[in-house]
């Protein structure tokens, strides 16, 4: 795809703070019209990349180019934005932020006013147009934001970290606005820790960890990178497993279950007809593809725990 | 670029509008005006009990001629608050203009004495005042002279200061009219008093009090009495003296009337115009006074710059911002929208004090020849080019001062780390302020000249040396070198801010910010 049609491209940036490598070279694109996830654990780089993608702060190195442009500011228009540390005028009104913002972004303020009424409206905060934003709650306030971030109707939404800090029914009403984004043809880059919200978002997603990318691609891509696996229950000795073709490990779970991997192409249906081969009695026997949750651990665990322990 | 600076800048100017500080500001301002006038006025009236003290004069001739000059003073009082009283509440003031006018003359007050003073005052006007007008009081005497307490005996003269002594230092109270008043001031008159050689009222052998009126008093502040004493004595000698030589008295008191008819001229006005007026005079003291109004304007907007750059960090709101405008936009929008709410206190300031001076002055309670300072006021901004000068070193000085608190407030995370770098800048923003009384004296001595070249300083200092008429170098030298400071501290408060911003954690090193200047980065 060439570079201007690209929602977003980055081509080996990197970015040092003195001896520190926050990001090291990362190379990104992001199709436009879909949802892109950035998934890695904390302290993998993200914030500084989305950071750099805004043109906040500017690479040590490498090149970023947004909507087309060299320069996020030179677009900043038709880009959205929510930080990954929420805040918001304490004193201003509800209304008056959205609206504030949404002038910076170019649009005349009787619109702008007209315009965050109504998506406070929409999104079940109607009542709290008119309310300081010190007196909303925080998930409250992260909606305020969030709005605020959307009501230009921007062409490419960068959010960071935006499930954080919200109840599950938020959750789910964000997961369909960011839906609702793609299927008006705009562009979502969002990144997260949780799995589970990447999952049922994203079109490609991209993994981080340490300043580096893992990996680049759609979901099926990412989940076929790991073996698959099937789960069984017995009281018999799982021994005889171990000896069939294709499995490459067998472990017990903390919960009892045995987990066996198996050689990319291995059929889970032979597995199972080579436990009634041995007369093993079953209480439980389930295929599944790996979760990207797995993926993500089996990526980057080693690198998650070492980051939490230092 | 201008119209997003616009839009941060609208955004701070309406949000300052709406803190308490603000208007705190605004309303704190006229009252301390209001209160400096009326307090001294209100004190002078109220506040100062009639001061009491005793004199001792063998002689015998000088305690009545000291009891006249102050029993004269008084009624020179009594006389004044009576026409400030007539202009007040008399019906048709106007019909009476020339005859209120003429009480303010030096030989009235002889007239006013021999027409029955505020009695025969009153007479004159009858039933000329306002319904409901409320019974004038006579305003109390500042001093009066008593007897010796009863307990004191005058002889042996030499110890009676010992015998006086617990009386002055307040551990005896004087009885009168049954409440207990304490004793103001002795005064012990020799027998014989000493002349003392010309140019000099104390008498020069300073070892000795022989021959000297001894003024004995624990109160060092209000040297109204001692005045008086030595004054009225002072001519009761020199008229004795001059009927010795055998000169006519009244010849005497003729030439001791005359006055030196000296006008105040200023050469820099045009011909026939030269006289110096009340206008002249309050163009003397009005830059002071602009310098005064900078200065609060500068510290008082400098707390709200702070606040408002730190609130935008501390929330993490500074990350959405510098997605959609650049660092540079939002400085400019920042100084904008701060320089709007200064000027706009500044205005509200300068009308109130305005509308508090037109107030007293209509009242009269201000001394006559005040009586139309705003309209001078008015007229001089509107001919002189001090109300341009003033709002051009007010907006350079601002800057000065406005980009440096915006790139320290940049780096900091809490008020409290911002207080600690305010601590580093306030000696510089206190020189101006102890620079306002002395740089009008001498506008164009090396001291105005020097700290005139100093940038921070040079807003301030110039704007009090405008009506001293600076030498052209100093005004286009500094303007120039002030422009250029501040055009490299907008640059150099760009670059901090630009890091200082998303910074967290410890503010910087003063080392450290110097190399964001030179690395941009």
């Amino acid at each position: 795809m060439p570079v201007d049609s690209l929602a977003l491209q980055l081509q080996e940036v990197t970015k040092r703070y003195g001896d520190f490598t926050a990001v090291n070279g990362l190379s990104l694109s992001v199709p436009p019209g879909c949802i892109f996830g950035f998934l890695g654990p904390n302290g993998a780089g993200k914030t500084t990349s989305i950071r750099m993608i805004l043109e906040i702060i500017k690479p040590t190195s490498g090149s970023v180019t947004v909507l087309g442009s060299p320069s996020a500011l030179a677009v900043r228009k038709r880009i959205g934005y929510l930080p990954e540390e929420k805040g918001l005028y304490k004193k201003m009104k509800a209304w008056a932020i959205i609206a504030y913002f949404a002038t910076l972004k170019g649009i005349d303020s009787r619109t702008a006013k007209k315009r965050a009424f109504e998506l406070l409206e929409r999104y079940g905060l109607g009542a709290f147009a008119e309310k300081k934003s010190e007196t909303l709650s925080k998930g409250m306030g992260q909606k305020v934001q969030l709005l605020a971030a959307l009501a230009h109707d921007p062409e490419f939404v960068i959010l960071d970290e935006p499930f954080s800090g919200l109840d599950p029914v938020n959750q789910e009403v964000l997961e369909e606005i960011v839906v609702d984004l793609r299927r008006r043809g705009r562009t979502v880059l969002f990144s997260t820790h949780v799995m589970s919200h990447a999952e049922r978002l994203c079109d490609r997603l991209s993994i981080m960890a340490g300043g580096r990318k893992i990996f680049e691609g759609t979901p099926a891509e990412a989940r076929a990178m790991l073996p698959p696996r099937v789960r069984l229950r017995t009281t018999h000795s799982v021994a005889p497993l171990r000896q069939l073709p294709g499995v490459t490990t067998v472990r017990q779970l903390p919960d009892g279950a045995w987990e066996l991997q198996l050689a990319t192409g291995t059929d889970p249906q032979g597995i199972l007809q080579a436990c009634f081969d041995q007369r093993l009695v079953l209480s439980a026997f389930s295929a599944e593809a790996p979760a990207l949750h797995d993926v993500f651990v089996h990526l980057v665990g080693d690198e998650a725990r070492e980051v939490k322990l230092r | 670029m201008l119209h997003i600076a616009f839009l941060v800048a609208a955004r701070e100017y309406l949000e300052n509008l709406k803190t308490k500080g603000f208007w705190m500001g605004i309303i704190f301002f006229p009252l301390i005006w209001t209160l400096a006038i009326k307090i001294p006025v209100l004190i002078e009236k109220k506040g100062v009990p009639t001061r009491y003290f005793v004199v001792t004069d063998p002689s015998g001739k000088w305690k009545a001629l000291i009891d006249r000059e102050v029993d004269r003073r008084h009624q020179r009082e009594v006389l004044d608050e009576l026409v400030s009283h007539a202009r007040r509440h008399l019906k048709r003031p106007a019909d009476r203009a020339d005859w209120l006018d003429h009480w303010s003359t030096t030989t009235a007050l002889d007239e006013f004495i021999e027409k029955g003073g505020q009695t025969g005052f009153l007479k004159e006007l009858d039933g000329l005042f306002e319904a409901g007008t409320a019974e004038f009081v006579e305003p109390r005497r500042h001093f009066q002279r008593t007897e010796l307490p009863s307990e004191v005996t005058e002889e042996p003269r030499n110890t009676l200061i010992d015998r006086l002594r617990p009386w002055l230092k307040g551990d005896q109270k004087l009885q009168i009219q049954g409440e207990p008043v304490g004793l103001f001031a002795a005064v012990i008159i020799p027998e014989l008093v000493r002349e003392a050689p010309k140019n000099s009222t104390k008498a020069s052998d300073k070892n000795s009090n022989e021959g000297n009126i001894q003024f004995w008093s624990d109160n060092l502040a209000d040297p109204a009495l001692e005045q008086l004493i030595s004054e009225t004595v002072g001519r009761e000698l020199r008229s004795a003296a001059y009927q010795a030589r055998g000169m006519n008295q009244s010849a005497v008191q003729e030439i001791e009337a005359i006055r030196v008819p000296l006008v105040s001229l200023n050469p820099r006005k045009a011909a026939g115009e030269e006289r110096v007026g009340l206008g002249d005079r309050i163009r003397q003291w009005i830059p002071s006074a602009f310098v005064y109004l900078l200065w609060v304007a500068v510290f008082v907007s400098s707390q709200m710059l702070l606040t408002s750059v730190i609130e935008e960090k501390s929330n993490r709101i500074i990350e959405v911002l510098l997605s959609s405008v650049t660092p540079e936009e939002l400085m400019t929008g920042k100084l904008f929208g701060i320089a709007l709410t200064g000027l706009t206190m500044l205005f509200l300031w300068i009308a109130s004090a305005m509308g508090v001076l037109y107030l007293n002055t209509s009242k009269g309670s201000v001394a006559g020849t005040a009586e139309n300072i705003p309209v001078d006021l008015l007229n001089l901004l509107q001919t002189t080019w001090l109300l341009p000068a003033f709002l051009g070193y007010f907006i350079l000085g601002f800057l000065v001062f406005a980009t440096f608190f915006l790139a320290m407030g940049s780096t900091c995370n809490t008020l409290k780390e911002a207080q600690n770098m305010m601590g580093i800048v306030m000696p510089v923003l206190i020189v101006p302020l102890l620079t306002i009384p002395f740089i009008p004296r001498d506008p164009n001595g090396t001291l105005a000249r020097v700290l005139s070249w100093i940038p921070p300083f040079t807003p301030f200092v110039m704007m009090n040396r405008v009506t001293g008429h600076p030498p052209l170098i100093d005004v286009v030298g500094t303007l120039l070198l002030l422009g250029g400071f501040v055009a490299f501290e907008v640059w150099a408060a760009a670059r901090i801010f630009r890091v200082g911003v998303l910074r967290t954690g410890q503010p910087p090193k003063w080392l450290e910010m110097a190399r964001w200047l030179r690395s941009g980065a």
